[in-house]
């Protein structure tokens, strides 16, 4: 009865386990990093580095992590020590690189509670400038720059200008992140018991909604432009080599590998499960969720650029025709651009007087507005909505899969820090689930809550950057040697033969012991490179005055704190292995002299 | 004697040519030139889209349609008169000066007084509009920016209900659910933990019993299995 007790607990069926490595995997990245890397890097075209880098090393890695939680039955810290204690470190790494993780990770949560929240008005907030106090126009900070732009960094964010001016803690978003977090507990409050459950809706409710998406998209005014434009292959961008680099870090990202979350769901599986098809399955899920996401964001931007584009057109005849008094039908939105030559023929000084009104109106200049990121989410996105009929209803649907892309992936992270830490027998036997879920839960709220004041976003941005980038790379190049080099390829494939019944075959050996990690190698090497070349470390502010984004230099405790962020997980590996042999001499001293005794006692009788 | 029948004649040509030019002069004062009106400070620009507004729907422009807006305004001013100063001042539709309308259909035009021979001043014209504008509007079946008195401050709408408590409300809604959701987790949790414990303790009791039975009994095959994958590790 005592085992069963300790017995770990487990999946109900291997579907809940796909599900949540699906629902941990498709994150937000899928949605706004990959269009933009396509956009970048050759649209279509870039599908041949990206699919060629899942081959390469996004698969192969995966099912290494997936191995590993299977053997070893423990969070990362128990499994890596028990791979090779002086590694343990390893282990110690991802779980702090985790803890970076969820404190950023869910103030994305709370923007897309806040702006959820904010769907349900007749008019959206973001779609209108407010009217200033006097009500002689409308506020100037939103006429320079864009009413969604002003919503997300002035009513969202509250933000400052610079990183140095700290404000109070903005209450909404407060409000907000302590509800991504109650509802955080709530998903994995008795372990994976309850986090199996809800995988069932996080995992497929986001597929929902991108259908209706994509079907709403596709039918939008001008979305056509936008898909084509964006998946025309542009093949001379194969030839730089950032494309080939951004593919690969992509992929390494977009599955969650080195977070420790992979090894940790692992861990509840049964002795048998088969999760060689399984880590296949869900890396092509992944992968053509990107880009099944990117079809739906290019008919929105196609969408979006149009509208602008038609917008413009409009605008400037308007102005023709009101400048030169000519009767309303003369002049449609196509032949625009021969009125413009024309009336500066006739008409040359009424036209000069004119010119600084005149807009160019560019549909392909629309169009290549690039964005990522939070940008791309909140700004962009929103303001593609707003545009649409019944734009209330489209709001909430894409929020909430927002929302769902988010949590989902939240629940991986969480998993990464408190398998672990069950893992240690001191804690589970004095807390209860419930009870140690919740401490880490409140732990990662309090600290995230310093993302909620003022300056918070810029803070957010240093972590999204430095937090879980290099460290990861780290991590998953000493995993893969680790297994490759020091525990051996011999006994890593016993022990999958173990768990499967067969040898995994030629193609998984040369990934796990030359190409993946050449490939990490020179990632690696080409992140150290560019941290250098790159100079002092900037980041992006608001300007209030100006409506627009300016870069400004890091002061010198922030760039302290990106070297913190870097060190502080990265160093757990030495410091580990440092400490385990200590441990090891500290004992091999304590056995010499009972060992002589033991002799001499033996020679006595 | 012919003489004088010639200055008779010249005479009676200068009075109907004055009398021509005194009608032309009434109504030029009605339309005159262009340029002459738009040069009055106190006159108002107004500028009419039709074919955007109404699309198939639109009714040409004609003189009928400016003598209609010649109505309109003086009807607006006799309500601002009435409304503001208490007068009932007269205007009528000749008090309205418009100056040619162009393809636009747009044109200029400025506002005397009945009663004394001077011109409105343009604020006056201005609170007037903002008065009437909605009848203004509605006599062309037009709307605010589609019958433009260029110029006219645009007072905007006033902001919208405090839209705060929506936001909370349905926050509200959310995080109850959540906390009783949260509650009831946690609760039958700790039940459900009670109760199995009260289960073993009585199985354990059974157990120790059974043992007594069974000495030296049957080792138990699944509780081996636990032992020899714990080893492993």
């Amino acid at each position: 009865m005592e085992m069963e007790k300790d017995a770990r607990p487990s999946w109900d069926n291997p579907m809940q386990f796909v599900l949540a490595c699906v629902s941990y995997a498709v994150g937000l990245g899928n949605v706004w990093r990959f269009p933009y890397l396509c956009q970048m890097h050759g649209g279509g075209g870039f599908m041949i580095p990206y699919l060629l880098m899942l081959i390469l090393e996004g698969i192969p890695l995966f099912y290494m992590e997936l191995a590993i939680g299977q053997k070893m039955r423990l969070g990362s810290i128990g499994a890596w020590s028990a791979i090779n204690p002086y590694l343990g470190g390893v282990g110690i790494a991802s779980v702090v690189t985790s803890l970076y993780l969820c404190l950023y990770y869910n103030v994305i949560n709370a923007w897309s509670f806040w702006y959820l929240f904010h769907s349900f008005q007749s008019v959206l907030p973001w779609a209108e400038c407010p009217v200033n106090s006097n009500q002689t126009g409308y506020i100037e900070e939103c006429e320079v720059a864009t009413p969604t732009q002003y919503f997300f960094y002035r009513e969202t964010l509250n933000i400052s200008p610079s990183i140095d001016d700290n404000g109070r803690v903005h209450m909404g978003q407060a409000l907000c992140l302590v509800l991504a977090w109650m509802i955080v507990y709530l998903f994995i409050v008795r372990g994976v018991k309850s986090t199996g459950k809800v995988v069932y809706f996080t995992a497929t409710f986001p597929y929902v909604v991108l259908i209706i998406y994509l079907i709403r998209g596709v039918t939008l005014h001008g979305a056509m432009n936008g898909v084509k434009y964006m998946f025309t292959p542009k093949l001379e961008q194969l030839a730089d080599p950032r494309t080939w680099i951004n593919a690969a870090t992509q992929i390494f990202f977009s599955l969650g590998l080195g977070f420790g979350s992979l090894i940790a769901f692992a861990s509840y599986n049964h002795h048998n499960n088969n999760f060689e098809r399984q880590a296949i399955v869900v890396s092509l899920i992944n992968s053509s969720t990107s880009i099944f996401a990117s079809i739906v964001t290019f008919s929105i931007y196609g969408f979006k650029a149009t509208f602008n584009y038609e917008s413009c057109l409009e605008r400037m005849r308007l102005l023709l025709l009101n400048t030169f008094d000519m009767a309303e039908d003369t002049i449609t939105l196509d032949n625009v651009d021969y009125w413009i030559t024309e009336l500066n023929r006739t008409h040359p000084d009424q036209f000069a007087n004119l010119a600084p009104k005149l807009d160019t109106c560019d549909l392909v200049a629309e169009l290549d507005t690039a964005v990522e990121g939070t940008g791309l989410a909140f700004i962009v996105y929103s303001e593609a909505i707003k545009n649409m009929p019944a734009s209330q209803l489209w709001s909430v649907l894409y929020f909430s899969m927002l929302l769902l892309l988010g949590m989902g992936s939240m629940l991986g992270n969480v998993t990464a820090i408190i398998t672990p830490l069950r893992d240690f027998k001191v804690l589970a036997r004095n807390f209860s689930n419930e009870t140690l879920n919740g401490l880490v839960c409140v732990f990662c709220l309090l600290l995230g809550l310093g993302f909620t004041t003022r300056s918070g976003n810029y803070w957010f941005t240093m972590f999204n950057e430095y937090g879980a980038t290099f460290s990861l790379l780290f991590i998953v190049l000493i995993e893969i040697i680790t297994v490759s080099y020091v525990y051996g390829l011999k006994r890593f494939e016993k022990d999958i033969e173990d768990m499967l019944g067969h040898r995994p075959n030629w193609y998984w050996k040369i990934m796990w012991a030359v190409v993946s990690p050449v490939l990490l190698i020179s990632l690696f090497i080409f992140y150290i490179v560019d941290y250098i070349r790159g100079g002092t470390p900037t980041y992006q502010a608001w300007d209030a005055v100006l409506g627009k984004s300016v870069v400004m230099e890091y002061p010198w405790y922030g760039q302290a704190f990106i070297a913190l962020l870097l060190v502080s997980s990265v160093c757990c590996v030495p410091i580990t292995a440092l400490y385990a042999f200590c441990k090891k001499k500290q004992k091999e001293a304590k056995s010499v002299p009972r060992h002589e005794h033991t002799v001499s006692t033996v020679s006595v009788v | 004697m012919w003489m004088k029948l010639l200055l008779i004649v010249a005479l009676a040509g200068i009075y109907t040519q004055a009398k021509e030019d005194g009608r032309g002069q009434i109504s030029g004062e009605v339309e005159e030139a262009r340029w002459r009106v738009a040069e009055s400070p106190d006159a108002f620009k107004v500028r009419l889209s039709l074919k955007s507004a109404l699309g198939d729907e639109a009714y040409t422009w004609n003189e009928n349609e400016l003598y209609l807006f010649r109505a309109a305004m003086a009807y607006t001013m006799r309500q601002y008169y009435m409304a503001e100063k208490g007068q009932q001042v007269n205007f009528t539709s000749e008090n309205i000066v418009t100056s040619e309308v162009t393809p636009r259909i747009s044109f200029f035009f400025y506002v005397t007084n009945p009663d004394a021979a001077a011109t409105i001043t343009k604020a006056e014209v201005e609170a007037a509009i903002r008065l009437s504008r909605g009848r203004i509007n509605s006599a062309f079946l037009l709307s605010d920016d589609t019958l433009e008195f260029v110029g006219l401050l645009a007072t905007l709408s006033p902001p919208a209900e405090p839209t705060v408590e929506v936001w909370l409300i349905v926050f509200g809604v959310v995080i109850g659910f959540v906390v009783l959701v949260g509650v009831f987790l946690i609760v039958s949790g700790f039940r459900n933990r009670r109760k199995r414990k009260l289960k073993m303790d009585d199985d354990d009791d059974e157990g120790k019993a059974g043992e007594e039975i069974e000495s030296g009994g049957v080792t138990n095959s699944g509780f081996e299995e636990e032992d020899d994958r714990r080893t492993q590790l």
